[in-house]
């Protein structure tokens, strides 16, 4: 026990501090992003469809994710009769948690990392992965057929396109030589990504639509058929964190996907007029785009019918993503990178 | 004195053994594997303390990302009253105690003749890890050189698993009506659609 | 301050976890899906042994094996729930009693 007190001393205490502040910094504005991130979903879908979206609460509807928090707070929390309480009071955390903690890797600008590892790709591959959890235990937990399978179809989705996701990501680890994410923002000083691994950029962009659960992916919501699929069950605060940890996953692979493909931090063109403009802008402008993306897609494509899913991820993905690592191993090998 | 990094190693082996016997004791499997998943993740804590970054990650990977996966799968989609097998479990306890106890005071004595202590093995070295070269590197530089092979043979392993896994439940429905994708890409025009004069009155 | 804790630690903790999933392949031997995930608990207790020993000796074998170990004991999983599934498929159980019909 003493050695537990003597633990407690001022530099331990100054470095706990500073760490936590850091994990504010980026975690607070994060989830402010998320909530204006549902009103620019509504705002941008509205255009889309010729309507104006929400515009009631305050000046161009700017207060609307606010009242919506403020409804979801005071709402009661119903856990059903016949649930697992336990784990369907978790579920929601194991949701949110994951799209927190990979942002503990993600390089803001040169040396604005929380945490510079070696491993940061494999890092953000073993986070995104722990996603399915939340996504089963709500479905398991819920006790009832239709959070059930939407959360079987989620787990049977999300599994598969992480092997694209993860073939993809590694055609740009060989590419760049390194697993550190500030490494290969530098690598791509010259070109970005995107341009020479192109058909990559395409197959991660798609998979990231369904990892996150995303339009035309959005099966194990599909409220046409399965109310809204695994979190059917859930009210409250427990399902705003839900929606929470689903839009904070969206901004954290917009992120990884402006880190890997579009030179992160880095300005478009390396001269004058662009390098005025701080890096961290950039970043957020990248991020920014990769979202309209989403919207985009969600507002443009009608939903896909589960076989359809499943044979794009495993008979179209896989061999190509296969094959295009081999062209990249080869040309790096022609080219004396390797 | 005990240092930060001691403190998190007692915070990770406390919560890996704690889940562990979760794992065994617990009466619903789906909590079993729930544990089992936090038991993984604590182990890769460990490993990340030792500074086998790459094995701590690729357990978190594999383990969490894909077997864990699996297993909830299988207890969620077999309709099985788990009940009934968690039967007999005190009349198996005792057993089961002897030889854990028996195990265990094994690896105790095993342990306290010295047969793993630093100087009998430090001469046994393998591989050694080059100073000043990151986890990673230093594990690829010596995997595919001098363990080429075994790791083309676990490759083949698993390949072998998959396909394996496969025939195993792969079974084709009747009656399932099945889309071709490249018959509808290559339909045209002339095969779907025909235009027929109709005269007024007379139908076809 | 220097770290307490060595190599003896982390073999206790393994040794620790090795003899809990023995136990609980006795307490739990109706149940295949629980034996086989004992199973992976003492497979990852001797990765505990091995990421050890290869970080206090300095030597990269140790985790090479690791990795080896990892790839069977996801081939391992893989087929074992297959036949899990093909097992409660034909006979609609999955107790370890139950396994006694042949060319079932």
């Amino acid at each position: 026990m003493e050695a537990l007190f003597a633990l407690v001393t001022a530099e331990n205490a100054l470095l706990i501090a500073k760490n936590l502040a850091l994990i504010l910094c980026i975690t607070l504005p994060l989830l402010g992003a998320v909530a204006y991130l549902t009103l620019a979903e509504r705002k941008v879908i509205g255009w889309m469809q010729l309507r104006v979206g929400p515009n009631r609460v305050g000046p161009y509807g700017l207060l609307q994710p606010i009242a919506d928090a403020v409804k979801l707070i005071f709402k009661e929390t119903i856990i059903p009769a016949d649930a697992s309480k336990v784990v369907f009071m978790i579920a929601p955390a194991m949701v949110m948690v994951p799209a927190l903690i990979a942002w503990a890797v993600i390089p803001f600008g040169e040396g604005m990392v929380l945490a510079d590892i070696n491993l940061g790709v494999l890092y953000l591959l073993a986070t995104s992965s722990l996603g399915v959890y939340g996504v089963l235990m709500s479905g398991w937990a819920s006790n009832s057929k239709y959070p059930f399978l939407g959360a079987v179809r989620s787990a049977a989705q999300m599994v598969s396109y992480e092997v694209s996701m993860g073939l993809t990501l590694l055609s740009i680890i060989l590419m760049s030589g390194s697993m550190n994410l500030s490494d290969i923002v530098m690598a791509q000083k010259g070109m970005w990504y995107m341009i020479p691994a192109f058909p990559m950029f395409v197959v991660f962009i798609i998979s990231i639509l369904a990892e996150t659960n995303r339009a035309p992916f959005d099966l194990p919501e599909g409220e046409a058929e399965l109310v809204a699929g695994f979190h059917a069950e859930y009210g409250s605060m427990p399902f705003a964190l839900f929606f929470l940890g689903e839009y904070a996953n969206m901004i954290l692979m917009s992120a990884m996907t402006a880190v890997l493909f579009m030179g992160g931090w880095l300005p478009p063109v390396d001269m004058a007029p662009f390098t005025w403009v701080p890096g961290i802008v950039w970043f957020a402008a990248k991020i920014a785009f990769v979202l309209f993306i989403f919207l985009w897609v969600r507002a443009t494509l009608p939903r896909y019918r589960y076989d359809q899913l499943m044979r794009l991820g495993w008979k179209v993905f896989l061999p190509f993503t296969l094959i295009w690592l081999v062209l990249t191993a080869s040309a790096m090998h022609l080219l004396g990178k390797v | 004195m005990l240092a930060f990094a001691d403190l998190v190693f007692y915070m990770f082996a406390a919560m890996l053994l704690g889940s562990a016997m979760g794992v065994i004791f617990a009466k619903n499997p789906m909590h079993c594997v729930l544990l089992l998943i936090l038991t993984f993740f604590n182990a890769a804590g460990l490993f990340i303390l030792l500074g086998a970054e790459f094995i701590g990650l690729l357990l978190v990977m594999v383990y969490v990302g894909a077997i864990a996966v699996m297993f909830l799968f299988v207890l969620m989609t077999i309709d099985i009253d788990f009940a009934v097998l968690k039967e007999g479990f005190a009349s198996y306890l005792p057993s089961g105690l002897i030889v854990g106890a028996v195990l265990m005071a094994e690896l105790v004595i095993a342990g306290q003749a010295g047969l793993f202590s630093g100087a009998r093995i430090s001469t046994l070295t393998a591989m050694p890890a080059p100073d000043g070269v990151e986890n990673i590197r230093a594990l690829g530089q010596v995997l595919f050189t001098h363990y080429l092979f075994p790791f083309q043979v676990a490759a083949l392993i698993l390949l072998v698993a998959m396909i394996g896994a496969i025939v195993l439940t792969h079974r084709r429905r009747e009656g399932v009506r099945r889309q071709n994708v490249m018959a509808q890409i290559a339909r045209t025009r002339e095969d779907s659609l025909s235009i027929v004069k109709v005269k007024p009155g007379q139908g076809i | 301050m220097l770290s307490t804790v060595g190599l003896t630690h982390y073999l206790v903790v393994a040794a620790v976890l090795f003899t809990l999933g023995v136990l609980g392949i006795f307490i739990n031997r109706k149940n295949i899906i629980l034996v086989l995930m004992c199973i992976e608990m003492m497979l990852l207790a001797v990765n505990i042994n091995m990421v050890s020993f290869s970080a206090f000796l300095h030597d990269l074998a140790g985790q090479v094996f690791t990795f080896f170990i990892l790839t069977v004991a996801a081939a391992e999983v893989a087929i074992g729930l297959a036949i899990v599934t093909v097992f409660f498929r034909n006979r609609g159980s999955i107790e370890v009693d139950d396994t006694n019909m042949m060319k079932g």
